[in-house]
């Protein structure tokens, strides 16, 4: 496996760093040539495909489910429909886009599948675990403690928030804002028109901007 | 511009996806207005507060890479006739195969029915009067009692039946049992005083059991008596 695909946690590659989308492979026609490999059977293309996009796919599903393991879980279902279904994209959206809108559709399969059976509401053992920073990296790996905690707080109080959107909500705020997609990629992951997006994304905000009054007036977390 | 569209497109104003016009709108009324102006901030900070979010690991630091858990998770594995007998109570079934597997039951089902079927019963005619029906036991009227075995039965007729002279007739339903006996008898029309006469007189017969392809069977018998003669013991 080439040193250019080393993940530095962050979603991106390389360790000369560049980011992921200045290597060919991201670009268009790497892509293409990926998809392409991996049709045809190529083991290490596949692999590389997953490893490309991993990352965004168990941080996209922690936050939609809030619960990490569900959200490995829930990635390796992702990836296995990717294998299948590879042979069907058909390169009119992006393929980070594509892999997007598989995942959000496993996070609301795998959320109906708990709420079927009424362990949805259980409280997730792993809250500390969607606010920890990645091992040996972040921006706040020279923060002092006390900052590190009201940082790690401050994060557990926004995603608590995030999980009591209603799930349209939570998926469009947290492609846009945590993924960053525009507003016309997060149309097509989500299978809806952007006029939607922009009117879901406005009122996810403004339901976000309530929950976290608190924080937002500048109190410390409690 | 009120306060109320201002806030109403402040996301879009934040995004930047606005109309020039309207932009500079907002742009200028939340330069104007403390609330909204506050209003807008708060926006502001969800927004990053959410891009602040730490990324989640992406593998369990135990665990191998996430494409070699595919491969042993089976992705190039088919899975073949498990699909077809998955279980309906499973707690995910595959809908379409159990639906296959229910289709296919269902057609063995009638299949097997279809096989042991001999063919439509006759059709029996339950309205045929005695007097009108072909010889019983004839093979154009197989499900009539082909002779009664005790057809000399005397009926103790009523003091009132015996005072009276002339004709009567009575309509009846006798059931016939497998054994030959009589299971019932039903006076349909008639005359009420020698009802109970008859029916004790009739119940005492007995008729050759009925067959229908070698098995007995019970059979309705509708019978119109007439001309009944009565007469005195004096005379």
């Amino acid at each position: 496996m080439s040193k250019w695909f080393e993940r530095d946690g962050r979603g991106t590659v390389g360790t000369s760093g560049m980011s992921l989308e200045a290597r060919p492979l991201s670009g268009a026609l790497g892509e293409r040539d990926l998809v392409a490999s991996c049709r045809t059977g190529d083991a290490e293309a596949f692999a590389r495909l997953v490893q490309l996009h991993e990352a965004m796919v168990v941080n996209l599903a922690g936050r939609l489910l809030g619960n990490v393991e569900e959200a490995r879980d829930v990635a390796q279902e992702v990836f296995l429909q990717v294998y299948k279904r590879l042979a069907a994209f058909e390169g009119r959206s992006s393929l980070k886009t594509w892999i997007y809108r598989i995942a959000v559709n496993q996070c609301h399969n795998r959320r109906r599948f708990w709420h079927r059976r009424r362990r949805d509401r259980e409280t997730p053992l792993d809250e500390q675990l969607l606010a920890r920073p990645l091992p040996g990296g972040g921006p706040s790996a020279a923060a002092s403690p006390y900052d590190e905690t009201l940082r790690l707080e401050r994060a557990r109080r926004v995603q608590a928030a995030l999980l009591e959107l209603c799930f349209e909500h939570r998926s469009v705020l947290v492609l846009r804002e945590v993924e960053g997609l525009s507003c016309e990629e997060v149309a097509v992951a989500l299978g809806v028109p952007e006029g939607t997006v922009k009117s879901r994304l406005s009122r996810a905000r403004e339901a976000m901007r309530r929950k976290l009054a608190g924080l937002l007036d500048g109190g410390s977390p409690r | 511009m009120t306060c109320q569209l201002v806030q109403e497109r402040l996301s879009e104003w934040l995004d930047g996806e606005l109309a020039m016009g309207v932009s500079l709108a907002v742009s200028e009324h939340v330069a104007a207005c403390t609330r909204c102006a506050r209003h807008s901030q708060e926006l502001r900070a969800v927004t990053g507060l959410l891009a602040e979010l730490p990324r989640l690991e992406s593998v369990d630091p135990g665990a191998g890479p996430l494409a070699l858990r595919l491969e042993l998770a089976g992705g190039n594995r088919r899975p073949g006739l498990a699909l077809l007998f998955r279980s309906f109570v499973a707690g995910r079934p595959h809908i379409l195969p159990s639906l296959l597997t229910a289709a296919a039951i269902l057609l063995l089902a009638i299949g097997a029915i279809l096989a042991f079927d001999t063919g439509p019963l006759p059709e029996v005619r339950t309205t045929a009067t005695w007097a009108t029906a072909p010889v019983s036991g004839t093979e154009g009227n197989p499900l009539f009692p082909s002779a009664e075995v005790m057809p000399q039965q005397r009926a103790a007729l009523a003091p009132e039946a015996l005072q009276k002279d002339g004709e009567d007739s009575v309509f009846l339903e006798t059931v016939v049992a497998r054994d030959g006996s009589v299971a019932g008898v039903t006076v349909l029309q008639g005359d009420a005083n020698v009802e109970q006469a008859l029916i004790d007189a009739l119940r005492q017969q007995r008729f050759e059991p009925v067959r229908y392809r070698g098995r007995y069977v019970a059979v309705s018998v509708y019978r119109l008596i007439s001309r009944m003669e009565v007469r005195s013991p004096r005379t």
